[in-house]
């Protein structure tokens, strides 16, 4: 082995210019911190969401009276 | 067994309702009602008379929001403005253009967007979540994805679905009948006429008729009362007559200094799009109530919605001043730290948040987000288990996934990264950000095809990024598809003009194409 490194010898340019290209790469979307939620926005939600569950239970129950309607 | 002990079911039912035991006050007052029934005509006796009054208090508490931030603003009026003067505002007078940063505000190179295109803040309200289109196509089309959903108009909102629903509850009708109530007669009697009042504004949402009870009892009291000229503001704010609104306001602050005035004015001002006159009611207010904290944040988010993050910083700082456990405050300037290289001190605003009994899935994915970035490696992954078990929402999980992805991009391990935006696509399918960092990652194993595929996705949900804009003209570039890498180009140089990179793509393409 001793032979391959005497064959490759890194090369360090002590002067003249150094030149690098800039290749135009994919980016990637950034991490998002999630914002919190005012209490007012919190209330409104909790409060939109029982009244969607309500609205619910009461079509539901509503079909089931007319089931049992209809079987009767 | 509740009431065994003979107490009086009045005082009871105060009681309860001063303990926020609402429900069962209301069911108090309904009982004592029952027994002996308020005769809205001829007005019975004193206890019945007080229940009643009671029973419309415990039924406002209960859907009670704050009206100084409900703000939801429809599409119609958004794009019906009748009060706009000019079709374009000149820079720095106007919410609705976005602007370029001014004061060294991050460029959305690193920070990134809402929905609505408006860069992420550090904490959000129900007006916060309206941006503004600036089409009528683009107002229609942005509500498909669920987060940023809008009503038609705001009478059509949130508020009237509550209303709605409310009634819905109650099997034998509303508590009170409005379309028979005599408002003229409750006007007369300014105790009882401001409990109701409320009940119609706040419970049953019927503008209207409230509106119309203002109107009598402000007229009764001889227009000395300010509290019937704020809540007729109130009124006519909810109508959409913005005007007739700010003289209401204007009125009442003349007779009497109140913070809540102030806050409605500057409100009205914001919604007319004049910012600068909003501020200068916010300063006038700290004239009359120096270092009142709902004042000076009321300008920190007028800063900041104008892009100005500098000077809404100060602001917010002015407030932990005088509030030091302000969530907005502390919440905002962590993620503007966060955002500006600084993801040590963002920990320690979020984790003062913690100390102070905040609990939730957004915290904890900041927190993951800030230990990472400020290499505490052993906090992050605990702190993102937490988020994950805390959410509430398939939105949230797909943002908290969407996050570990960038984890996983950073600690190299590209497989997870390729699971974790995956799930956050299976939790929320129009997660555009996932889809451009997909795309990314299956350029790197070389598929081209499939690549396109998601960054075309990742445009079409969400045009006010640049990202996937830039990464399509890029690869179309790479192919040799010149004639839509110029395209698509062009559209990331609209969502962000400033962006080196792409103004390079750009140049290249003009000088091919001037060779040809």
């Amino acid at each position: 082995m001793p032979e391959v490194k005497s064959m490759f010898r890194e090369v360090l340019p002590k002067q003249g210019q150094l030149s690098m290209e800039d290749v135009p790469a994919m980016v990637l979307c950034k991490p998002k911190l999630l914002p919190l939620k005012s209490v007012t926005l919190e209330k409104l939600e909790k409060m939109q969401q029982d009244a969607q569950e309500i609205i619910k239970q009461q079509e539901l129950a509503l079909k089931e009276q007319q089931q049992t309607e209809k079987a009767e | 067994m509740e009431v065994s002990v003979s107490m009086d079911p009045l005082f009871l039912a105060w009681s309860c309702c001063r303990r926020r035991q609402l429900q069962r006050s209301a069911d108090i007052c309904s009982k004592i009602l029952s027994e002996s029934p308020f005769d809205q005509e001829s007005g019975g006796a004193q206890v019945s008379e007080a229940a009643w009054s009671l029973k419309t208090r415990a039924l406002t508490e209960m859907v009670f929001v704050d009206e100084v931030e409900v703000d939801q603003e429809g599409i119609a009026e958004m794009m019906l403005d009748e009060s706009s003067i000019a079709q374009v505002a000149r820079p720095g007078t106007s919410l609705r253009l976005l602007g370029t940063s001014q004061g060294g505000a991050p460029t959305p190179a690193v920070r990134p967007m809402t929905q609505s295109g408006r860069p992420v803040t550090g904490f959000v309200r129900p007006s916060t979540l309206t941006g503004r289109p600036e089409t009528m196509e683009q107002a229609i089309r942005t509500p498909r994805t669920a987060s940023s959903a809008r009503p038609g108009t705001s009478a059509s909102g949130r508020l009237v679905r509550l209303g709605t629903a409310s009634m819905l509850t109650h099997p034998d009708g509303p508590f009170i009948n409005l379309s028979r109530i005599n408002l003229a007669k409750y006007a007369k009697r300014p105790n009882m006429a401001k409990t109701l009042f409320e009940y119609i504004f706040l419970h049953e949402n019927d503008v209207k008729n409230a509106l119309e009870l203002a109107a009598v009892a402000t007229e009764h009291a001889q227009f000395r009362d300010w509290w019937w000229k704020v809540q007729l503001g109130k009124c006519y704010y909810r109508l959409g007559l913005l005007r007739e609104a700010e003289k209401q306001f204007r009125s009442a602050l003349a007779q009497q200094e109140f913070v809540d005035s102030y806050l409605y004015l500057a409100k009205v001002y914001q919604r007319l799009d004049q910012p600068i006159t909003a501020l200068n009611v916010f300063k006038q207010g700290l004239d009359h109530f120096p270092t009142e904290v709902t004042l000076l944040t009321g300008i920190a988010r007028i800063h900041e919605e104008m892009n100005n993050v500098i000077s809404a910083t100060e602001y917010y700082r002015e407030v932990l001043k005088q509030d030091n456990t302000h969530v907005e405050a502390i919440a905002c300037i962590g993620s503007n730290h966060f955002y500006t290289d600084q993801p040590e001190i963002a920990l320690r605003f979020y984790r003062r948040l913690l100390q102070m009994g905040v609990f939730n899935c957004q915290l904890y994915n900041n927190l993951g987000l800030c230990c990472f970035y400020a290499q505490q490696y052993d906090m992050t992954l605990s702190s993102f288990e937490r988020a994950l078990a805390l959410a509430s929402s398939d939105e949230e999980q797909a943002d908290v996934w969407y996050n570990l992805g960038h984890v996983a991009v950073g600690i190299g391990d590209l497989t997870l990264a390729y699971q974790c935006f995956k799930l956050a696509l299976a939790f929320n399918n129009n997660h555009g950000e996932a889809y451009n960092n997909l795309a990314v990652l299956e350029l790197r194993k070389g598929r081209i095809e499939q690549a396109k595929a998601f960054l075309q996705t990742a445009a079409a949900l969400s045009p006010h990024m640049y990202e996937p804009h830039f990464n399509f003209a890029t690869l179309s570039e790479k192919v040799g598809d010149l004639q839509s890498s110029f395209t698509a180009a062009q559209r990331s140089e609209d969502a962000f003009p400033e962006h080196v990179d792409t103004q390079q793509i750009l140049k290249n393409l003009r000088l091919h194409f001037a060779t040809l």
